[in-house]
């Protein structure tokens, strides 16, 4: 796609960025489950963190546009590093748009500079897809709130400084009654569990928080009591386009380590890259980034143009998944053997892969909006 | 102290070019473009002079097409103050880029003009030393340390010679030519990509600058490398000793 020079731009910096600091330390995070912490010092320092934050809260300014393609250029260097980026991009929408200007104060800045580490908790034992089905409680207590529950494979959990948590303020109101609280996980009465152990995206630290009767100030809700659920949901649409973007990415690694391998690797006398069978991989290969890519760049547009990206949103998380676990498995075919032992990158894109068909929305739960959409 | 540099916009290092079909050039009709590597450093040494108190302007000049802008606002992100387009659709020779720069030197008055030691793409290693004897300013090439005097009078340059390094003492203005170990480039932040959109960006063309740029070489043919023939794997020290004397490469 044809890109203006600031995007391209945006794309060549961190490209370069993603070449020099992350992919070499890929491995080495995947094999040890090692949180990225001083490349994501490093992505701080380069502007990396907040692309779509205004300049005055200390973002880059930049649209969504550019966010895709950051988030692809950082998951071609490593899924895991991408999905801290697109992590700390919900923080800064979210605050940007509900924050009052005192929360956006404490926040912000110090979530871009990498300073503080965030964590987005929804999902829960009992509600996952079904997001209404939450059991976290927040009542009110004095001028503040006492909250109460406990949130699973919650990204950033076990490292976590502070959380933005969805509960339930009014059990009787359904999803009109559900807030969203900024947590300061050293307070008393917050507790994590272990880190798990992944397939994929290993460096990314997942874990359980607890809340069990812990203080939140009045100054802790986000936003308008009783909107938490369409607040969390309204920075979906930006979550799946940086999903689909880090989809994107890993079909792009993929697709350049099974160009190099077919070009290098000779079986009966010739390159396996003469073969058809290895070509028509390879095509499909790169006409599914293609694809993927503009999908996800015509979503992200849809946003900055201010347009309803709800449907295009969740094609471009839906088909850059799917496409990234179909590819990531092809490539592992060139590689044949090699591609299954662990070293080799494409062994680590086939496991990173997988998750982007699960987390911000399974690929399920895309195509019931999809469908929604076209039926309504 | 103003600083100038130049910046070429050249194919991406990347890039692996190929002679076009009728040997008359690289084809770079799709090649992805980038600011000259040596130019990088350039710009970055600027920058450090500027952050150090030591400059207090730096300026990027890029002659050629349009989209050499592409070039500037790249040289503007990483920290140049303002920029100048020289704009021309006519093929940029080393003397003819000297001119035109020694014309910008004449209304800029910068102290200091850093530039690449040589341009990626036609490895000509000229520009530089071309504009120092146009200006009759001292050069100090394939520059390694660039350290200012006090007053910015003079500049100790340290240059990567055969021999190892030789340090130069030349009175300012003057040009001098980065070298590989001379700095290592920072990466254009993203703020920065944005701030350099609200910068400087000057247009002028040869014929403002009265400068004849009509090209004075003329390329005959333009040939890939000859292709590397396969090696062989030897067992052993004796057999490769065997194989360079039958070779007749040792006695
Ligand atoms: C590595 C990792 C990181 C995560 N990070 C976070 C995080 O930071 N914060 C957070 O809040 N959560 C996080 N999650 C949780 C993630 O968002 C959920 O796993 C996801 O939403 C799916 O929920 P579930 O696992 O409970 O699956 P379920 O909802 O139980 O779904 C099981 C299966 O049923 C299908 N299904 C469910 N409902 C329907 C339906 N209506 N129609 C058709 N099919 C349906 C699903 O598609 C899926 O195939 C993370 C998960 C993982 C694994």
């Amino acid at each position: 796609m044809f890109l203006s020079t600031e995007h391209q731009q945006v794309a060549d910096m961190t490209r370069r960025f993603a070449d020099q600091v992350i992919r070499p330390e890929a491995e080495r995070l995947d094999r040890e489950e090692a949180f990225a912490g001083e490349i994501y010092q490093q992505m701080a320092q380069n502007g990396l963190f907040g692309i779509t934050v205004p300049e005055a809260y200390g973002g880059a300014g930049l649209d969504c546009l550019a966010y895709s393609i950051v988030m692809e250029e950082l998951s071609r260097g490593y899924a895991s590093v991408a999905d801290q980026c697109g992590l700390v991009e919900l923080f800064g929408t979210m605050l940007c748009k509900y924050g009052t200007e005192a929360q956006k104060a404490q926040w912000i800045g110090p979530l871009i500079r990498a300073e503080l580490r965030g964590a987005y908790c929804i999902t829960e034992a009992g509600a996952g897809s079904d997001v209404s089905g939450i059991k976290t409680t927040a009542t009110k207590d004095g001028g503040g709130w006492k909250l109460t529950g406990s949130k699973l494979w919650i990204h950033n959990a076990p490292v976590a400084d502070v959380a933005f948590v969805l509960a339930r303020t009014d059990p009787q109101a359904g999803k009109r009654g559900m807030s969203i609280f900024i947590v300061d996980c050293n307070k008393a009465g917050v507790t994590r569990g272990p880190k798990e152990h992944k397939l994929g995206q290993r460096s990314s630290q997942v874990g359980e928080l607890n809340f069990d009767n812990v203080a939140v100030p009045a100054d802790g809700l986000l936003g308008v009591e009783g909107r938490g659920f369409h607040m969390m949901m309204s920075v979906l649409e930006k979550g799946r386009v940086g999903i689909g973007a880090l989809a994107v990415g890993i079909i792009q690694a993929a697709l350049e380590a099974s160009i190099a391998q077919a070009k290098l690797r000779q079986q009966f006398g010739h390159a396996i890259a003469e073969f058809q069978a290895i070509q028509f991989l390879l095509a499909d290969m790169a006409k599914d980034a293609e694809a993927a890519r503009l999908l996800v760049r015509s979503a992200a547009m849809k946003m900055d143009a201010g347009l309803d990206a709800a449907m295009a949103a969740s094609m471009a998380k839906c088909f850059a998944g799917d496409a990234a676990v179909a590819q990531a498995s092809n490539a592992v075919q060139i590689f044949g053997g090699s591609g299954f032992i662990r070293g080799y990158e494409v062994e680590r894109l086939y496991r990173d892969a997988k998750i982007t068909q699960i987390y911000e929305g399974t690929n399920q739960i895309q195509r019931v909006i999809i469908a929604r959409k076209l039926l309504e | 102290m103003k600083i100038l540099v130049p910046v070429k916009r050249v194919v991406d290092y990347n890039v692996k070019v190929r002679v076009k079909t009728d040997g008359s050039d690289v084809d770079i009709a799709s090649a992805k473009m980038s600011m000259n590597p040596f130019d990088e450093i350039a710009i970055e040494e600027a920058v450090r002079l500027k952050e150090a108190g030591v400059a207090s302007e730096v300026i990027a000049v890029s002659a050629g097409v349009a989209a050499c802008q592409d070039t500037l606002r790249t040289a503007l992100a990483l920290g140049a103050d303002r920029a100048i387009l020289i704009e021309t659709e006519v093929e940029m020779q080393p003397l003819s880029v000297a001119k035109l720069l020694a014309a910008i030197c004449a209304k800029e008055l910068p102290q200091l003009v850093l530039c690449g030691k040589q341009a990626i793409d036609d490895d000509a290693s000229q520009t530089g030393q071309m504009l120092a004897a146009l200006m009759h300013w001292p050069q100090a090439t394939f520059a390694s340390k660039v350290a200012v005097g006090e007053g910015a009078r003079q500049a100790l340059v340290t240059r990567e010679v055969d021999g190892g390094q030789e340090t130069v003492d030349v009175l300012l203005p003057a040009v001098v030519t980065t070298d590989l170990r001379l700095n290592e480039p920072r990466y254009a932040t993203l703020p920065n990509i944005m701030k350099a959109k609200r910068k400087q960006l000057d247009r002028v063309t040869p014929d403002e600058l009265g400068v004849d740029i009509t090209p004075r070489l003329k390329t005959l043919k333009v040939a890939e490398p000859p292709k590397r023939a396969a090696g062989v794997k030897v067992a052993d020290v004796a057999e490769l000793v065997e194989k360079l004397k039958s070779a007749g490469v040792i006695a």
